[in-house]
């Protein structure tokens, strides 16, 4: 099934990259070549196996509920790109999920 | 001779033994590294200071007939997708712009504990996706036996920098291969380990289910003696497995095979490799069939078809989320932009390389609705159906030899036009992954060219040290890897 | 024919658990009133190459909630990244659970309409942390018209569980009183401080309306009611809004809508058709948390005596009326003081009625809770028995409940202060001051026993003399017959 240059726009908006006409053209190009090999799998016989199979798994492991400062956050907001006093700040949000 | 020359493990007893100091080690691999970085490209950032400082330490302590531990005064680099505490870590991005982490990857603070001089950080393939280090903001890594080839990808300027004897010791990241495929075109040992049992605490992920930190030498003492150090469980990462770890140093006293099944892959005979390749994987059959072990045939037919298709889709997948986060708000490089949308579209758009881009969006892809099933779902239950073949066949075999690659270095620029190609180059390394199983890639001589030639051996999970005394004995007759001089084009 | 309608709904309610630290690291989750981004470490900001570690203590709350609710608890549960853009999330996805949530196929009863328990469904509890808080530049605080917006990540991580129920609520005030009865439960459990207002407790609403000839309206998601007043205010506009379309046989757009409490209606903020692509996918970070038998049935013995057994019990034992058992109960920190005054002589009727009357009534003037209050269990109990036994009058028995709640001090100590006698007055002292009264209001006395005191009146204005010059310290049913007895000699 070939992708078609809508289908690559809409998954750049999902992903938040800005893709110029240009680079649409090849991104298309390049996913319908790796969507071949994509639908090689499709040939398997994949019935009745658990994708996500937790046989040997150690499980999660936990953790002790006891606060620990990390102290530095004064350096992370030194790093931002822009904060304003005890804040990460960013430009308006228009129309976004909330 | 200069002291560069020396493996750690000489570094390490010649210091202890007041032979030469740290700081001399230190200044020899520093000067080594400077005389060929223009031509290499291998690291992106030095931090001399700070190494000088921690090699002073390490002479102070020897002094004072303390042990500054299994690595004292030995200088390492790591590829620069690991943090740093307080030095620039950038995954070979623009994205990260002068972004300095206020820690350091757990790997890396292992390796300080143990007396390691941390020198600095390695150049890579941007956020590790790639097999030749060509994609990076900080431009092409250079293969040190051939200056116009590539180093391999994308833990590139971690394995020439070994392979150039900047270091010792270097440690990379292995998502696909990008450890085993580097250390097979730059001539050197680089092992991956089982998936979990080194920490990724602040191993800058890609695709977190895969990615796993593994060391790079010129000899297997060395190779275990970088496992000793940073395969320490640990709780900041839930994926690090608390299982005990063996002393990986002891399995290079293997004597000899006997007893021992060694499997080779019937669909891989039928792979077009490079003739040279194809040799060095019959030569290294040869040697381990003169130490004892049996030669058996094992069969991963689903593997061998379907491996490529199944990483490509969960790789970038989970690259996809983990990317999300650099979007000019918290840290890194920021686009000036007057509304939210633009700020993620700009910074994104001109923080990103095009290859890191085309994984996202591929990712994206398979993860969005209407797609999930077919792909991503799909694509895990390859993955289960691929880790059982490999554990059939482990029942037949303790180990399997195939190649690390289909070719050896190839040249630079040749395959960027052509990205499947260029994921081609992984196909008998990304299963190893998706199996989450060990791999230790060999050097295994030079090609009619005079390329190297790396030979893979991959076993069981957490057979390391299987790997490791069947490398040391294949080290007998390779011999250890030789420091590339010159680098002139054959 | 008119057209009934019939509301279906289904409530989401977000539970703030009450851990020290936050679901995957170990910042703070204390950060009402705090610094802005002082509750924070590399996880929680999202800064690249951290990892995250599940807090155990949150697995154990939300276990001992998903027992609480009847659900089944999964042996295996397992996180999910639920992947969107937005400044409050640091890591620009959501760890939470989707497929695999730690408990499912609950119930809860609670009180219907017509006092009868009505079961809801409890679909599913599951985990996942909270988002970061922002604030916007303009001068009213809205997203619309401000130039920047800013974020704070103290709240990014802290833990949440949130209750899903099945679509089995029928009208506005059955919403109110389920979301009463979770509030209720997770304070009785210690999980969380249940606070609409301050944002521990947060509800989200799914509501479409079915029509009895044959038509259902598409659903609408509620957001934004911040208060059990505003939640059944915003049903009540949402189900009539609904209703009217569908009446005119419009169509009821599949949307968000959020609740405007000013102006009194829920408004359009975007569509569902628009939907976010969230791209689960099993959280690679995190494997399985596997729970076995052993663990449930550990944290099943820490969970205390639930609202509604207590309601049951003190119903049986105690031999409470419903309304009762519902005001005893409705914290457990005033059910726990109620039967410690029974533990130490108080009758469980006076006390019941002591506590809905004179004690709520303290605590209301004080602005305080039952645990504030300055009287002891032992000391109400006290004060109680001797009304009980006829020592004190009820009058008297005020007095000193006043005296105690204000000064803290014990029954024995206001006893003495106060004027009041113990044992009040009764019997041959009783007797005394009838017969001065009967002396002195000769002339009624003859009205009432020639018989004219139809109403009773002049009976009533003796017994008020005697209650006034024995202080209040007679019990009124004695006086009334002894006054009777006397005057009929």
């Amino acid at each position: 099934m070939a992708i078609s240059k809508e289908e690559v726009k809409r998954v750049a908006m999902l992903a938040r990259l800005d893709i110029d006409e240009k680079e649409l053209e090849s991104m298309a190009g390049h996913f319908n070549s790796i969507i071949e090999h994509f639908n090689r799998l499709q040939v398997l016989d994949l019935e009745g196996i658990n994708p996500f199979v937790t046989e040997d798994t150690e499980g999660t492991p936990l953790r002790e509920d006891i606060v620990r400062e990390w102290g530095k956050r004064d350096i992370a907001l030194k790093e931002a790109p822009d904060a304003e006093g005890d804040f990460f700040r960013v430009p308006r949000i228009m129309g976004e999920e909330n | 001779m200069d002291l560069y020359h020396l493996t750690a493990a000489r570094m390490v007893q010649g210091i202890k033994e007041k032979k030469f100091s740290a700081l001399e080690v230190l200044d020899s691999c520093l000067s080594r590294a400077h005389s060929l970085e223009n031509h290499l490209n291998a690291v992106i950032t030095f931090s001399e200071e700070k190494a000088r400082e921690n090699a002073r330490k390490v002479d102070k302590a020897i002094a004072d007939g303390e042990d500054p531990g299994l690595l004292a005064g030995v200088p390492v680099l790591v590829k620069d997708n690991m943090c740093t505490d307080g030095v620039r870590t950038t995954c070979a991005s623009r994205i990260l712009g002068e972004w300095k982490p206020p820690y350091n990857a757990t790997v890396v603070d292992l390796l300080r504990g143990q007396g390691a001089t941390v020198t600095g950080k390695t150049n890579m393939d941007e956020f590790a996706m790639g097999s030749s280090s060509e994609h990076s903001a900080f431009g092409a890594c250079h293969n040190p036996w051939d200056y116009d080839r590539v180093t391999g990808g994308s833990s590139g300027g971690s394995a020439a920098s070994v392979a150039a004897g900047y270091v010792p010791l270097s440690l990379g990241s292995d998502t696909g291969g990008s450890v085993r495929q580097p250390a097979g075109f730059c001539g050197i040992y680089g092992l991956k380990p089982t998936y979990g049992l080194v920490s990724r605490y602040g191993l800058i992920a890609f695709a977190s289910s895969l990615d796993q930190i593994g060391p790079f030498a010129r000899t297997m003492e060395d190779i275990a003696l970088g496992m000793n150090v940073i395969t320490v469980p640990d709780k900041r990462d839930s994926t690090c497995s608390r299982r005990e770890r063996p002393d990986y140093t002891e399995a290079l006293r293997t004597e000899n095979l006997k007893g021992k099944k060694v499997g080779v892959v019937r669909e891989f005979q039928d792979y077009k490799l490079d003739p040279d390749i194809q040799s060095a994987v019959e030569r290294t059959l040869k040697i381990l069939e003169g130490e004892g072990a049996e030669i058996v045939e094992v069969s991963l037919p689903v593997t061998m078809d379907s491996g490529l298709g199944a990483y490509y889709i969960l790789a970038p997948a989970e690259a996809s989320s983990n990317l999300a986060r650099y979007d000019g708000v918290r840290y890194g490089y920021s686009a000036p932009s007057d509304d939210l949308l633009s700020l993620y579209f700009k910074t994104r758009k001109e923080g990103f390389g095009t290859e890191v881009k085309r994984r996202i969006l591929t990712g994206t892809y398979v993860l969005s609705s209407g797609y999930y099933d077919a792909y991503y779902l799909t694509a895990q239950k390859v993955r289960q159906v691929i880790t059982k073949e490999f554990n059939n066949a482990f029942a037949e075999v303790d180990s399997i030899v195939m190649p690390t690659s289909p070719s050896p270095a190839f040249r630079i620029g040749e395959l960027l036009s052509d990205p499947i190609q260029m994921y081609m180059m992984d196909v008998f390394t990304l299963p190893v992954n998706l199996a989450g199983l060990p791999g230790l890639s060999i050097n295994a001589g030079f090609s009619s060219k005079g390329l190297p030639l790396g030979v893979q051996l991959v076993g069981p999970k957490w057979k390391e040290t299987d790997l490791i005394s069947q490398g040391s004995i294949l080290e007998k007759t390779f011999g250890p890897a030789r420091i590339a001089e010159g680098g002139a084009k054959q | 024919m008119k057209i009934e309608f019939t509301p279906v709904i289904g409530l989401e309610i977000h539970v703030q658990l009450n851990t020290a630290t936050k679901l995957f690291c170990s910042c703070s989750t204390d950060y009402i009133g705090a610094v802005p981004n002082s509750n924070v470490c590399p996880l929680c900001l999202g800064l690249p190459g951290t990892l995250p570690v599940l807090n155990s203590r949150v697995v154990e709350l939300a276990v001992r909630t998903s027992l609480a609710l009847n659900c089944s608890i999964n042996r295996i549960t397992r996180f999910h990244r639920k992947n969107y853009f937005y400044p409050d999330l640091p890591k620009a996805y959501q760890i939470s659970q989707y497929d695999l949530p730690v408990g499912e196929h609950g119930y809860v009863e609670i009180p219907g309409e017509d006092q009868e328990m009505r079961k809801i469904g409890i679909t599913r509890l599951h985990l996942e942390e909270d988002a970061g808080k922002l604030v916007h530049s303009a001068a009213d605080g809205r997203l619309s018209g401000s130039s920047n917006s800013y974020v704070d990540y103290n709240r990014a991580g802290v833990p949440l569980a949130e209750i899903v129920s099945e679509p089995d609520i029928k009208s506005a005030s059955e919403a109110r009183r389920y979301v009463t009865r979770i509030r209720q439960l997770v304070r009785y459990l210690g999980v969380s401080n249940g606070d609409m207002e301050s944002g521990s407790l947060r509800v989200d609403a799914n509501i479409s309306v079915k029509c009895s000839d044959g038509r259902w309206g598409s659903r609408t998601e509620i957001k934004n009611m911040n208060s059990l007043k505003a939640l059944e205010k915003a049903l009540e506009y949402e189900i009539k809004r609904q209703s009217r379309l569908l009446e005119k046989g419009e169509k009821v757009i599949m949307e968000t809508r959020h609740w405007d409490d000013g102006k009194g209606i829920t408004r359009s903020s975007r569509s569902k058709e628009e939907a976010h692509d969230y791209r689960y996918f099993p959280e690679p970070d995190l494997p399985p948390l596997i729970l076995s038998e052993d663990y449930d049935r550990k944290v099943a013995e820490s969970i205390p005596e639930l609202p509604w057994e207590k309601e049951k019990r003190f119903s049986t034992e105690y031999g409470l009326e419903m309304e009762e058992t519902a005001n005893l109960t409705e914290n457990s920190a005033m059910a726990d003081f109620f039967e410690s005054c029974l533990k130490h002589g108080a009758s469980p009727k006076r006390t019941a009625n002591w506590i809905m009357t004179e004690v709520t009534r303290a605590l209301h003037e004080q602005g305080i809770t039952i645990k504030e209050l300055k009287i002891k269990p032992e000391d109400l109990a006290g004060l109680l028995v001797m009304v009980d036994r006829n020592e004190l009058s009820n009058t008297a028995a005020k007095e000193l409940f006043e005296a105690m709640a204000s000064s803290g001090d014990d029954l024995e100590t206001v006893m003495d202060r106060s004027s009041v006698e113990t044992g009040g007055i009764s019997g041959e002292k009783l007797k005394v001051v009838i017969k001065t009264v009967l002396e002195q209001n000769q002339d009624v006395v003859e009205i009432i026993r020639s018989g004219k005191d139809k109403k009773n009146k002049k009976t009533k204005f003796l017994q008020g003399l005697v209650m006034r010059e024995t202080k209040g310290q007679a019990d009124p049913r004695e006086v009334a017959e002894m006054l009777q007895n006397m005057t009929e000699e």
